[in-house]
């Protein structure tokens, strides 16, 4: 058990369901308390689609088969079937209530799959103890294995599968069509975008592929190998992240699908003139801009490692530190941070990341929605560039390829000219060393704040200075 | 009015998504969240006061998790401790409320046990709120949280003594203050009659209890307190003799908890809407001792909203259901001119409504238990002016081209009292206006 104020990922049931609805003709049977029912909310406020989540709860509680009411799984199931006549695969999710509740689900299987049956997919190994990241990625290879049965004949031409983000993902979509943009650049076409944007019979088309590109590693590691080993698909993990790692993944691509190398290389070359905007950002600011700025990277796994290598190799800044909180990747994390850091770290407890980050000194945090707190309290640029965050735009601007190397750069513009605020003479107020030493005392991710409310307190008082009861009064 | 059950699953958003509100609200009190990982992700990612276009609001200093780990349960104590240890850490605490649900339970963790040493520790007041506990009636509110906590302060409030039952004072002695200026037929008292009223309610909306203890001031009833109150140190004493107004309609468990310490719960319309507000201080003075008309005040706070009101006439409204306010809402806009269509109850406890459902008008349906996705389709059918519902159901239904608002909407607006009702109408004037002026746009 840990005191936390906050999480970075979510339950395993939300991880399944994040996959699960990604894909098309997928609905998702939830076992869960009435309560722990938000993913609906969020998949209305988030995707903006308009569509009603493909989610049917079946609510969990006593005595379930006194009463014709919703709450008997079996009964739940047949009402899915008949109410959702299009849905080409059900899947049965757990919360973590049902889990610790210790209730056997007992189903029968269903009737033989053909035009009008759906598949039933269930996941034995649920379990409240993995995660969401965990989870959705097992969830993605379960799903396939269900959908692959035989392998079918490479496509003619050449063509990759997309694994991506699911949905919630920040830019998910942008970042798929930035990775589709550029192969189509190179002439390979892509076979699938997986999950999102998949259907349950592009699950069944994946084989045709002739390579797999890993966009987001957490959810498609599993899946790719399985298609790896299974059906001799080769894959490529570079991260599309800086102008670098997107040209490392193409030109891969490009050899795996037979590509002209040259042709390959003249169209990346084309997109650097045009489209990449992130080596003409590092040629033309002066040198002076990047010396001894120090940046901090927290996040998942993709965008921290592509981010760390891009800030530190493209652009030049000293990565002091670069952190996952995905602990089940520790072994694969370190070994590709090492590569630009010597700060990697591997950590799941919000407190504890804000220390490193501290500890650090850094002029710069990239982070998700938690670090913003530790930013705001050493007053430095924050760029929540990590999921999870908590901005959902109304555009949707990818991170990865040439495209996302310029939206890169355009942050990167903006945060690096920030100088911290100095106090005038004026209204500047200055702060005892006993009042410091409370504040030291304070949890990072609140002093940011702490600090304003006993500056405002001591001008409501008409003192300049922040002294050790001041600043306690301010508390209360 | 028909009362139908359709048995099926409404849209509600989960309770423990208002904890971070609740925790802002009472500004001295430590929320520790004990749970899964799925506790501490669902606070984190629904909003406390959750709109469909704005991001969740930051992290509540008063809100802890405790992230219980599903492999190996604390052992017993160890949450305590670490309870203590949050609660010294964080200046002005005066009380802990432990936030637990069924899962904490199935581990094995003994919240009860757990807080009461924690209290110990501490010398501090703390007390379980049961996020899973049964209510009377099945079916789950989104403000069901609020009901808990509300339910959990009434236990904490202090025990009247007995000897107040004698002190009290003569509202006759209390009164003359206001009684002279707005004393509006209000019959003189024998000394000793009068009871001390206790508000209930408000959680969500800070100075309703004020406003509406100024109503009943008004009327010559002197309000002891509410529940909850801005500190915990102001909750005022409950016991035998006390007068319990409840303001909320969902707030079933707190008003069994103050009957359960023999406190006299008024059964009467809750103080929405102007009929309600009228009958609600009636009632509550009869039961404190004070008699007083409020006709003349209804009738002229009806006048004041004459213009509104032709601005509502005739407009359909369809209630999904959600916070469990929507038949006082309804009750009141059916009242005001409005056509209600339909009101879905995820919970209805008819002996706890008992009132608000006779005076609900004769063409108004109640649906218990409404399934989102029957009324999603019932909602395209009868094309209603304005439908007030759950987030979950918000955008899908703009994008069918409905015109929503959420019932916290009103909640946040303030809707107790005369002042109250003029600003539910005033927000759904406003939301129709907006509507009519977009869609008047040539896109």
């Amino acid at each position: 058990m840990r005191l936390a104020r906050g999480v970075y990922e979510g339950p395993q049931s939300y991880g399944i369901l994040r996959t699960a609805t990604s894909i098309g003709g997928v609905h998702a049977l939830l076992r869960a308390l009435p309560g722990e029912t938000y993913f609906p909310t969020l998949y209305g406020t988030h995707e903006r689609t308009g569509t009603l989540a493909p989610v049917t709860l079946s609510p969990l509680r006593e005595r379930a088969e006194d009463s014709m009411a919703p709450g008997n799984l079996v009964r739940d199931l047949s009402g899915v079937l008949r109410r959702h006549p299009r849905a080409e695969t059900i899947v049965l999710v757990r919360s973590e209530a049902s889990l610790l509740s210790g209730e056997k689900i007992q189903i029968d299987p269903l009737p033989e799959r053909d035009a009008r049956n759906p598949n039933l997919v269930t996941f034995p190994w649920e379990s409240p103890s993995i995660k969401e990241t965990e989870a959705a990625e097992l969830t993605l290879e379960d799903l396939i294995r269900a959908h692959t049965q035989d392998a079918r004949e490479r496509s003619p031409y050449p063509t990759v599968n997309l694994f991506g983000p699911p949905i919630f993902g920040p830019g998910a979509a942008a970042e798929y069509a930035e990775a589709e943009r550029l192969l189509d650049l190179i002439g390979v076409e892509v076979n699938a975008r997986v999950p999102l944007g998949a259907d349950t019979r592009d699950l069944g088309r994946l084989t045709r592929a002739w390579a797999n590109l890993l966009l987001y590693r957490e959810i498609g590691e599993s899946a790719t190998l399985y298609l790896q080993d299974g059906y001799g698909i080769p894959r490529v993990t570079t991260p599309m992240i800086g102008a670098a790692g997107t040209g490392a993944a193409l030109r891969a691509i490009g050899e795996l699908c037979h590509l002209d190398p040259k042709s390959v290389q003249r169209t990346i070359w084309a997109e650097l003139a045009r489209t990449a905007k992130l080596p003409w950002y590092a040629r033309l600011e002066p040198p002076e801009t990047f010396k001894n700025r120090k940046v901090a990277i927290f996040g998942d796994f993709t965008y921290p490692l592509g981010l760390g290598y891009a800030l530190a190799r493209e652009v030049g800044l000293d990565v002091i530190t670069c952190g996952t909180y995905l602990t089940h990747l520790e072994r694969d994390f370190l070994f590709h941070a090492h590569t630009f850091t010597e700060g990697a770290f591997v950590e799941d407890d919000p407190e504890a990341v804000a220390a490193r980050i501290e500890a650090a000194k850094p002029d710069l945090i990239i982070g998700t929605r938690l670090e913003e707190g530790v930013a705001d309290a050493l007053e430095v640029p924050f760029l929540p560039l990590c999921p999870p965050t908590a901005n959902r735009p109304f555009v949707e601007r990818p991170l990865v390829g040439y495209a996302g190397s310029s939206v890169l750069a355009d942050a990167l513009d903006n945060v690096l000219r920030w100088k911290k605020p100095q106090p005038t003479g004026e209204t500047g107020i200055q702060w005892s060393d006993e009042a410091l030493q409370e504040v030291a005392g304070v949890p990072l991710f609140l002093r940011g704040r702490a600090r304003r409310l006993a500056e405002d307190h001591a001008r409501s008082l008409g003192s300049g200075e922040v002294t050790r009861e001041i600043f306690l009064e301010s508390r209360h | 009015m028909t009362i139908l059950n359709e048995s099926g699953i409404p849209d509600v958003l989960p309770p423990l998504h208002a904890v971070s509100g609740l925790a802002r609200r009472l500004q001295d009190v430590l929320v520790v969240v004990v749970g899964t990982q799925a506790e501490a992700h669902l606070v984190q990612c629904l909003p406390a006061a959750p709109s469909p276009n704005l991001p969740p609001s930051g992290h509540e200093p008063h809100v802890t998790f405790a992230v219980l780990d599903p492999s190996a349960p604390p052992p017993q104590g160890l949450l305590a401790s670490r309870i203590g240890e949050s609660a010294s850490g964080l200046r002005g605490t005066e009380l802990v409320l432990l936030v637990a649900g069924r899962s904490v339970e199935a581990l094995g963790v003994d919240a009860a046990f757990e807080v009461r040493l924690a209290a110990r520790k501490l010398d501090l007041p703390a007390e379980v709120v049961n996020l899973d506990a049964p209510h009377e009636v099945p079916g789950t509110l989104s403000t069901d949280l609020e009901d808990g906590v509300v339910a959990a302060l009434v236990n904490l409030c202090p025990k009247r003594r007995t000897s107040d039952l004698v002190q009290t004072a003569s509202p006759a002695k209390r009164g003359r203050l206001f009684g002279g200026l707005l004393g509006r037929g209000r019959e003189a008292l024998e000394p000793g009659d009068a009871r001390p009223v206790v508000l209930l309610g408000g959680a969500l909306s800070p100075g309703a209890a004020q406003g509406l203890a100024a109503e009943l001031t008004r009327a010559g009833v002197e309000v002891a307190g509410a529940v909850p109150a801005d500190k915990t140190s102001e909750l005022p004493p409950f016991g035998e003799g006390t007068v319990v107004a409840v303001m909320d309609p969902n707030l079933t468990a707190a008003a069994a908890a103050a009957e359960r310490r023999g406190a006299t719960v008024i059964k009467t319309l809750m103080p929405i809407g102007v009929d309600g507000t009228a009958r609600f201080v009636q009632d509550v003075a009869e039961e404190a001792g004070y008699r007083t008309s409020e006709v003349v005040r209804a009738r002229s706070a009806w006048e004041d909203l004459g213009a509104l009101r032709n601005r509502i006439r005739g407009k359909r409204v369809f209630f999904a259901g959600d916070t469990g306010f929507e038949i006082p809402l309804a009750r009141f806009l059916v009242d005001a001119g409005a056509v209600v269509l339909e009101v879905g109850a995820p919970r209805l406890d008819r002996r706890f409504l008992s009132a608000e459902l006779q005076a609900l008008g004769p063409d108004v349906d109640v649906v218990v238990s409404p399934d989102y996705r029957g009324q999603a389709n019932r909602i395209d059918e009868a094309r209603p002016d304005v439908v007030i519902c759950s987030p979950g159901l918000h955008l899908p239904l703009v994008a069918r081209g409905h015109l929503c608002r959420s019932p916290q909407d009103f909640l946040r607006a303030g809707l107790y009292g005369y002042a109250g009702a003029r600003r539910i109408l005033d927000l759904l004037a406003s939301t129709l206006k907006r509507a009519e002026t977009l869609d008047s746009l040539n896109l």
